[in-house]
């Protein structure tokens, strides 16, 4: 029988556990990310994922947050339907406030649902330009296509000569906004988007399509499409006789295409980065990056490093001021400060979520990207608005 | 967790419909068909469409789903059901493939590769259903209730009429019986029925695309009916419950990598098929030796 | 010159297929079995040239071997341990295809977690074309591809005309039971079938490989194109299979000149459907209806 004093005790012993035990898992935090982990895209999926287990790690060693952040994925296969399935997951089973995505056929899949649960979704690689208007939780981190294909028309037709195109595009929501985009932007300055074929998305072959491009007697060829379909077409297109320039956007940047001997001398667009920028989150990044993968990062790595670190700061804040770490109230934080020292840059998230960031031009060159081209600051269309009434 | 095994109920109850349906044509009637996906798109397009552009009351966005997949289907059947056997496998696959292609091509309608979004939550007699529990409720009544519509038809002459037909067609016909009309009633049934499970995914989702009507969902189908047992009114209801819960029970394997779990359901289930077929054709829930009364 | 240059595509498609079709009638005519792994078959084929070839770095030669190693060894053993299971006790059509789906869909897993599920191509300078007129380009491997496909056609002819073997497998097709009385047994000469069916399909795994590329989930257009082109050739017919193959080949093709490459696989299927409407015997066979 034992004393009512053991019993008080051990009762108190177990309640302070329970409660030390349950307010540090009600601190650890979990993030959500919606990748293809699987597939022709997976080869994204790791890249993406690569950025933001680098900023959960640097997160918790810093400790910048009571308790442990850690991140959830789920494979979206970079297809919609798989996306809202994983993110559905994400959201009732891991209960997380916030999810990374990438592509933009998943994105505009999920955003009613980000819509609909207060939660944010923040998408790094995707860049149709609709992504700028998928609601108030639907937050982007890296600059849309229109930037892309804004800045590689006029530098394609005035510096490079090469005025008439033709353009592959994957027959999506990405594609055919590229498309349009694409054909705007040619004809504003001075060329002419001559034909576009559009492929399915599972598509292998593609000599028919080379067959038809060659007939148009294009001076450059578009490709809108992603990973290993890309490459497929870039090859095939080559190896039916198109014999003209490629050019192609920010997707190119991946090993595979890099690698490409066929691709040799393409042209492709991305964000410009500024690896001297000397503070220390970027050199840190740079230094970790490299040793653990032997390579330095790519912009997508970057643009997923900033989208965790971003939480991480407006997570911090909000712990501070002791509100729970919810959508809506990350939300509220990052309007109340929307400045970020990220990765290479320094950037404010505009009221539509998006960032801005000029562009550059690369060719590739023996299996890497050179930089041909940086488009000036002032281009980026976030000054546009504000310049173009001061024109009047 | 609660919300967690709702959203398991609405979808098995969703697939327990689309076996049923297929069960009736698959193992009553003995056509294959592996375009069963093609009528669920169909139901939830219809559904989606309706609900979007005209209206969000539940019966009209069924009834035009019910009504255009039977449509839909006689016209498949028509023709190919003249020739049997094969002939039906390839033209039913033929539509699974066309389907797909104008669901993922058809912009303006069906929304391309990008689906059709937002959909309103549909409403009955003024009652709206917005919560999961709603929508588990809705699923398990239709369930039921297609249950109740598919055991009267196979009990009665004309599920007779359909058994006979397959056991022997030419012998039906020379008891005068109208081959050709019962087989394509039956398909239209088949396809009308599948249609009410499309129509509440729609909803359910609020979102369709046609990643969720390609061949690999055709196939799943088949192989809930099948390992099921094929022609018997639980069957269907069986495998569905089966094959649902197959990739959470796959999730408690630790060895497992998370995006390998859809690959290796698709291997257990292609293995029961063969190993069903092999040792016990009859399904789970049907006799040894197959096809029941 | 565009059609033309679509022309020659269509050859080069229209002589895979009707190597594959050809696999498929020749199995499913003379042992009545829907061998709906036959797609199987080319992805397993297809990816064991890759992993010699490009992988391992073994040479052409050994994957070739590999390839058609592992064709003949699938097809026989898919005969002798599941279908004649199967057979044994039921053997009805749905019992039978359902199994052979079965395996596919376990192949084309096995090689989804084994290859991944993204594309896979075996690069050789073969593929690259020249110019033979001006927007006529040919490549190497398409006369590769064609007289490849005309051996292996004239190799099966001699076979089932001339040697014993083919004789049987002839009858086979024709009447199962009398051949007994012959003092052959309809098992050994149905897995002579499915070694000669899976082993027509290897050239063309091989010269797939090359030049639009492999992925795990190719058996489905592979059993697409195999079944339309044996009902639009005719059940039973090896000549209408192989004929059908070119003709879905060709359309596929040629009717890029008009329409977008999405529309191609349904291209098919109108055919197929076209073919079951007014001419459901096919270009040489009868209809059968039971």
């Amino acid at each position: 029988m034992q004393t009512s004093t053991v019993r008080v005790v051990r009762a108190m012993a177990a309640s302070v556990f329970f409660v030390s035990a349950s307010s540090a898992w009600a601190q650890d935090l979990v993030i959500g990310g919606l990748f293809p982990q699987s597939g022709n895209n997976a080869e994204y999926g790791q890249i993406f994922s690569s950025g933001a287990n680098l900023a959960v790690e640097h997160i918790n060693a810093d400790k910048k947050l009571k308790g442990t952040l850690s991140i959830v994925y789920e494979d979206s296969q970079a297809l919609p339907m798989q996306g809202v399935i994983g993110v559905n997951k994400l959201i009732n089973v891991n209960k997380t406030p916030f999810v990374l995505t990438g592509f933009t056929g998943v994105s505009k899949a999920i955003a009613p649902i980000a819509a609909r649960t207060k939660t944010v979704v923040v998408n790094g690689g995707g860049v149709g330009p609709d992504l700028a208007d998928l609601g108030e939780y639907f937050w982007n981190t890296i600059p849309l296509i229109n930037l892309e294909v804004r800045t590689l028309a006029p530098y394609m037709v005035k510096e490079r000569n090469l005025k008439r195109f033709a353009l592959v595009y994957v027959d999506d929501a990405l594609g055919q906004a590229v498309r349009k985009e694409l054909g705007e932007a040619l004809k504003s300055s001075g060329g002419e988007l001559i034909d576009s074929f559009s492929v399915p998305v599972t598509a292998q072959q593609f000599a028919g399509i080379a067959a038809r491009v060659r007939d148009t007697k294009p001076d450059a060829v578009y490709i809108a499409s992603y990973g290993g379909q890309q490459a497929q077409i870039a090859k095939q297109l080559r190896d039916n006789g198109v014999t003209q320039p490629l050019a192609s956007y920010s997707a190119f940047t991946i090993a595979s295409v890099l690698a490409l001997p066929e691709a040799d001398g393409a042209f492709y667009t991305s964000q410009q980065v500024n690896w001297d920028k000397g503070d220390a989150i970027t050199k840190r990044v740079l230094a970790d990056y490299k040793e653990k993968y032997n390579k330095a990062p790519s912009p997508y790595v970057l643009n997923y490093y900033n989208a965790v670190y971003a939480f991480g700061e407006l997570a911090a804040q909000l712990q501070k001021e002791g509100k729970p770490v919810t959508g809506e109230n990350l939300l509220a934080q990052r309007r109340k400060s929307p400045n970020f020292e990220f990765v290479g840059a320094t950037v404010k998230f505009a009221d539509d979520g998006t960032v801005s960031a000029p562009i550059q031009v690369n060719q590739i060159e023996k299996g890497a990207g050179k930089m041909v081209y940086a488009a000036p600051a002032a281009a980026a269309p976030a000054a546009a608005p504000a310049a173009a009434p001061a024109a009047k | 967790m609660a919300s967690y095994l709702m959203n398991i109920l609405v979808l098995f109850s969703i697939n327990a419909i689309l076996a049923m349906t297929l069960n009736f044509i698959m193992g009553y009637a003995g056509i294959f068909s592996l375009a069963h996906a093609i009528f669920f798109g169909v139901g939830a397009y219809t559904a989606s469409y309706v609900a979007i552009h005209y209206t969000d009351s539940l019966l009209i966005c069924m009834t035009a789903a019910i009504g255009l997949s039977a449509v839909l289907s006689m016209a498949l059947a028509l023709p190919a059901l003249r020739v049997r056997g094969e002939y039906f496998v390839a033209a039913s696959l033929g539509l699974q493939v066309i389907g797909v292609t104008i669901f993922s091509e058809w912009h303006s309608v069906t929304g391309g590769l990008s689906g059709m979004v937002g959909i309103p939550p549909p409403t009955l007699f003024g009652f709206t259903f917005t919560d999961q529990a709603h929508f588990a409720l809705l699923s398990v009544t239709a369930m039921l209730a297609i249950l109740g519509v598919v055991a009267l038809l196979v009990r009665g002459s004309f599920g007779r009429s359909l058994m006979a037909i397959r056991d022997s067609e030419s012998a039906t016909q020379a008891y005068g019986k109208n081959v050709q009309a019962v087989k394509t009633l039956s398909v239209a049934v088949s396809a009308g029925l599948a249609s009410v499970g499309g129509t509440i995914y729609a909803f359910y989702m609020s979102f369709v695309n046609v990643e969720g009507f390609m061949l690999d969902a055709s196939i799943l189908l088949m192989a809930m009916v099948i390992i099921g047992g094929t022609g018997t009114l639980l069957g269907p209801i069986v495998g569905a419950a089966l094959l649902m819960a197959l990739p959470a029970a796959l999730t408690y394997l630790p060895f497992l990598p998370s995006e390998e779990l859809g690959t290796v359901q698709q291997m257990i289930y292609g293995a029961a098929m063969v190993l069903l077929m092999m040792f016990r054709p009859g399904g789970l829930v049907g006799k040894r030796k197959g096809k029941t009364v | 010159m565009l059609y033309a240059q679509l022309f020659v595509n269509g050859l080069q498609t229209g002589a895979l297929y009707a190597l594959i079709a050809a696999g498929f009638s020749l199995i499913f005519g003379m042992t009545r079995v829907f061998h709906a792994a036959h797609g199987a078959t080319f992805t397993l084929a297809g990816f064991m040239f890759y992993e010699i070839h490009t992988v391992l770095q073994w040479g052409w030669l050994a994957a070739t071997l590999g390839a058609l190693v592992v064709a003949a060894i699938f097809g026989v053993l898919v005969d002798r341990w599941i279908y004649n299971v199967i057979r044994r006790h039921e053997g009805s059509f749905f019992t039978l295809f359902v199994a052979s789906f079965g395996l596919a869909i376990v192949v084309q897993n096995v090689v989804a977690i084994v290859f991944g599920r993204g594309l896979v191509t075996v690069s050789t300078p073969l593929s690259r074309s020249v110019e033979w007129l001006p927007g006529l380009y040919v490549a190497p491997i398409t006369g590769i591809v064609l007289v490849c496909a005309l051996l292996c056609f004239l190799a099966l002819q001699w076979l089932l005309t001339r040697t014993d073997v083919g004789i049987a497998l002839r009858a086979l097709g024709e009447n199962a039971d009398l051949i007994q009385v012959y003092g052959l047994t309809p098992r050994r000469l149905s897995q002579y079938a499915f070694l000669i069916g899976s082993v027509l399909v290897v050239p063309a795994a091989i010269l797939t490989a090359s030049t639009s590329g492999l992925n795990s989930a190719m058996g489905h257009h592979i059993m697409l194109i195999s079944i339309a082109a044996t009902i639009v050739g005719g059940v039973g017919s090896l000549r209408g299979a192989a004929v059908a193959g070119m003709l879905l080949g060709m359309a596929e093709n040629l009717s890029l000149a008009w329409i977008d490459p999405q529309w191609s696989e349904a291209v098919t299927f109108v055919v197929l459907f076209l073919f079951i409407l007014f001419r459901p015997g096919g270009v040489y066979g009868k209809a059968v209806v039971s």
